[in-house]
């Protein structure tokens, strides 16, 4: 937040359409949450729609943050502030998006399983998935499979994330997946896993979708398969 | 023919078999002759201490999921509002002050091997955690029960390990509520150094304790710490009924404890040395009064263990300067409270044992050595921020635990360390190898490495151009070749064996 951006003068609503997206994409970038609430109104009273927004202003914003993240330009304090940032552009355009029939990007799930109480990984985690647009639901940590299905039932995310940082933990992860299979709604949900300790052997191993080495591939890997299942 | 005469002895044979092995000698700790290095000033100190004061009274710490606790800690003195509990002003300090020891004797089942935890003593201890082992030939694994074995005997076979250590690798091939049994056998049975118990479920606990034993007797047992576990903080300013079963358990059977505050700064405390340390000092205060509250008089470890977080990406960072720093802080505070003191160790980012692991892992040691830690754990075989347990990196980082003891050792200011007899036989322009003060010292004048290559570029070559990855790949083996069992009662064992059959058998193998 020590950048200098001379913002005392700048007045969002007089700069045209094309003009006001760049600047959404740089108070993104610098984690302006007012500032992207005030950009999100504005255009949609400019008459364009909630899709358009979100892909346009949001999303391809955070594709610049998320990639700056990766080169190590940004780092988590300030990736945080722009998810959050982000996060407040979302929740005026969810409503909207839904009346229109929209697809949505999509909602998660996410804890770590019980006994584990590490939970640093699964916070970066839901910070990006926040960024990338998804509505996510953390349960905190030591999660039982009757938490996860209990969220389940009440969020009706389109993925389940599960965290563990134990090798004595790890294997409740296919405790949880095959409760999921059990019941028969395992293939109503995408399951990602992840932690240090993990590979992509023991994902493949405990029936979940897949393995995600961080934070980043977590969000391009949950974006993917969330469009991959709207297209199907 | 006259008969053969006797030989003398000495002559080759012996000189090579007393020349190739390591010349540091096995202890039962490092005797530490030369000052601390106190980084701070008796003011800051007692700002620190204040503020942590300040903290317990004002914010307090969690004790989750553990009704027991609360009602301990309410009758010690503490406010409890839910699961927070807030302490008054130096009342941690005076619980802890009141029974805690300042050292203990940790009893091995070799008496030789007894240690003393405390005071101007260091006690090295393997690394501790990790789900994988890596060496040159089979790359990184997960870990397996042959694994953890043969780390066990390696640390038995190093004479500058001092302890056996507790979880040396996750054995991952074994159900998760019984892998314990084994780990805490191969302790006992490969090695007579001392060992640290199990503290992922409290009847894991109970078993180490119930095993120990059988071991040492029940009576002695009772009366003397015979294992030393590890209480890591779920910090910020947490600890969670697992932690504070196993805790529970080890005070209740006078057994040690070390409670640690394990802060990745940046992420689990502020990114600032003095408010990490503040906040350590906080947590550890609060878990070792609990200690003392539970039994007084438990043998209680002020531990730590500091690293930051890459700002960048939120992975776990090591042996950079900042950490140093608060190690430094932090032994201070320990010596001022009264307790012993753990942290540093060989740690490192490294997937490998190349140039990152061995600086990273020698700016901690280093900095324990000199900050005055009692007890360090994780000094041999750290990779990849304790993901990774490294059979060479377990080599390199034995030798310079070596040299820690001989740095430990300070000068000797004796009339043969000044030397002067020297400089009368040798005088001026002349060289001192084959003067007799050097005659009379050189075979332990300078430290010698077990692995470093010093030699030409040309023997070098010939001997094959390796890097110390791959000589400390050729020792480790060799080690494991000479390895032989310490002895043990066979009636001791039998028992142990028939108590863990009987165990195994009370419950169905669950791997959660
Ligand atoms: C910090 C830490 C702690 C902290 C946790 C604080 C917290 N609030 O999280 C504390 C000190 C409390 C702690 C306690 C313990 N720990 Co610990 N801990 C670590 C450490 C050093 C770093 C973990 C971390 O935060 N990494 C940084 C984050 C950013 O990385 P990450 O978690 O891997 O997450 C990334 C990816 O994995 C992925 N990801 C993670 N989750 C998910 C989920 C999904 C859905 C997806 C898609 C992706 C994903 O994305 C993340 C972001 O990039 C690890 C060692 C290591 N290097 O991993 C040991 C480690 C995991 N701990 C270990 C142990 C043993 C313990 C204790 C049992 C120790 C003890 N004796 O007290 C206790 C257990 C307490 C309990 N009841 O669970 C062992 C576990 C190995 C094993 N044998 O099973 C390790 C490997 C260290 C060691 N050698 O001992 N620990």
């Amino acid at each position: 937040m020590a950048e200098d951006y001379d913002d005392d003068e700048l007045i969002l609503a007089e700069l045209d359409d094309e003009e006001l997206v760049a600047q959404m994409h740089d108070d993104l970038y610098d984690g302006l949450k007012d500032e992207i609430v005030e950009g999100v109104n504005i255009l949609l009273e400019r008459g364009w729609g909630a899709d358009k927004v979100l892909t346009e202003a949001l999303v391809e914003g955070m594709r610049i943050v998320g990639v700056d993240f990766r080169d190590g330009i940004l780092f988590v304090p300030e990736v945080l502030l722009a998810a959050n940032a982000m996060k407040g552009g979302m929740a005026i355009l969810r409503p909207l998006l839904a009346e229109t029939g929209a697809k949505p990007i999509g909602k998660m799930v996410i804890g770590t399983v019980k006994g584990d109480i590490h939970d640093i990984g699964k916070n970066l985690v839901t910070m990006m998935m926040e960024g990338a647009g998804f509505e996510v639901i953390d349960l905190g940590i030591n999660n039982s499979v009757d938490d996860y299905l209990n969220a389940l039932e009440e969020h009706k995310p389109d993925i389940l994330g599960m965290s563990a940082l134990l090798t004595t933990t790890m294997p409740y992860m296919k405790v949880v997946i095959d409760a999921l299979v059990e019941k028969g709604i395992r293939e109503d949900y995408i399951v990602l896993v992840g932690g240090a300790p993990l590979n992509e052997e023991f994902g493949k191993a405990v029936g979940a979708d897949a393995y995600c080495r961080d934070a980043a591939s977590a969000s391009s890997t949950g974006v993917a398969m969330v469009q991959q299942r709207q297209a199907a | 023919m006259s008969e053969r005469q006797a030989r003398r002895g000495g002559g080759r044979d012996s000189k090579r078999a007393a020349r190739q092995v390591s010349q540091t000698k096995q202890a039962a700790f490092i005797e530490r002759r030369i000052p601390y290095f106190e980084l701070l000033d008796e003011a800051s100190l007692a700002l620190i201490e204040d503020n942590a004061d300040t903290l317990l009274e004002e914010i307090g710490i969690d004790f989750r999921d553990d009704p027991e606790a609360l009602s301990l800690l309410k009758a010690g003195g503490a406010d409890i509002q839910g699961e927070r509990v807030r302490f008054p002003r130096g009342l941690c300090r005076s619980i802890i002050q009141a029974t805690a020891p300042k050292e203990f004797i940790q009893h091995a089942r070799n008496p030789e091997r007894s240690t003393v935890i405390g005071g101007r003593r260091m006690v090295l201890a393997p690394a501790y955690g990790s789900p994988f082992v890596r060496d040159l030939d089979k790359g990184r694994r997960y870990a397996s029960i042959e694994d953890f074995r043969n780390f066990v005997k390696l640390a038995y076979m190093s004479p500058g390990l001092h302890h056996s250590g507790g979880t040396v690798c996750e054995p991952v091939d074994l159900p998760v509520n019984k892998r314990h049994f084994d780990m805490i056998y191969s302790h006992l049975k490969y090695s007579d150094k001392p060992f640290m118990g199990s503290v992922t479920h409290h009847s894991r606990a109970q078993d180490t304790v119930d095993m120990a034993k059988i071991v040492f007797g029940e009576a002695f047992a009772t009366n003397n710490c015979v294992t030393t576990s590890l209480i890591n903080a779920n910090s910020p300013m947490t600890y969670d009924d697992t932690m504070l079963g196993a805790l529970k358990v080890y005070a209740r059977n006078m057994q040690a404890t070390v409670i640690s505050p394990f802060i990745l700064s940046g992420a689990m405390s502020p990114v600032t040395v003095v408010g990490t340390a503040t906040q350590i000092l906080a947590e550890a205060l609060a878990g070792m009064a609990f200690a003392q509250l539970v039994r007084p008089g438990a043998p209680v470890v002020f531990g730590t263990f500091s690293s930051a977080v890459s700002m960048q990406s939120g992975a776990p960072t090591f042996g950079g300067p900042e950490p140093s720093l608060v190690m430094y802080t932090v032994a201070a505070l320990a010596r001022r409270l009264g307790v012993p003191f753990r942290s540093g160790g060989g740690l490192c980012a490294s997937k490998l044992a190349d140039a990152q692991a061995a600086y990273e892992a020698a700016n901690t040691l280093q900095t324990a050595a000199l900050a005055g830690v009692n007890f360090m754990l994780h000094t041999a075989g750290w990779l990849e921020g304790g993901l990774v347990m490294g059979y060479e990196k377990f080599m390199m980082d034995v030798d310079q635990a070596n040299m820690l003891s001989v740095l430990l050792g300070g000068v000797d200011m004796s009339e043969n360390g000044q030397a002067l007899e020297a400089f009368r036989e040798v005088g001026p322009g002349k060289h001192f190898l084959g003067a007799a003060h050097t005659q009379r010292n050189f075979e332990t004048a300078f430290y010698r490495s077990t692995l470093a290559d010093n030699n030409s570029f040309e023997q070098w070559t010939e001997e094959g151009g390796q890097d110390m990855a791959q000589r400390a790949n050729t020792q480790w083996k060799r080690v494991l070749a000479d390895y032989e069992l310490p002895p043990m009662d066979p009636a001791i064992d039998e028992a142990l064996l028939e108590f863990i059959a009987k165990r195994k058998a009370d419950f169905p193998d669950k791997d959660y």
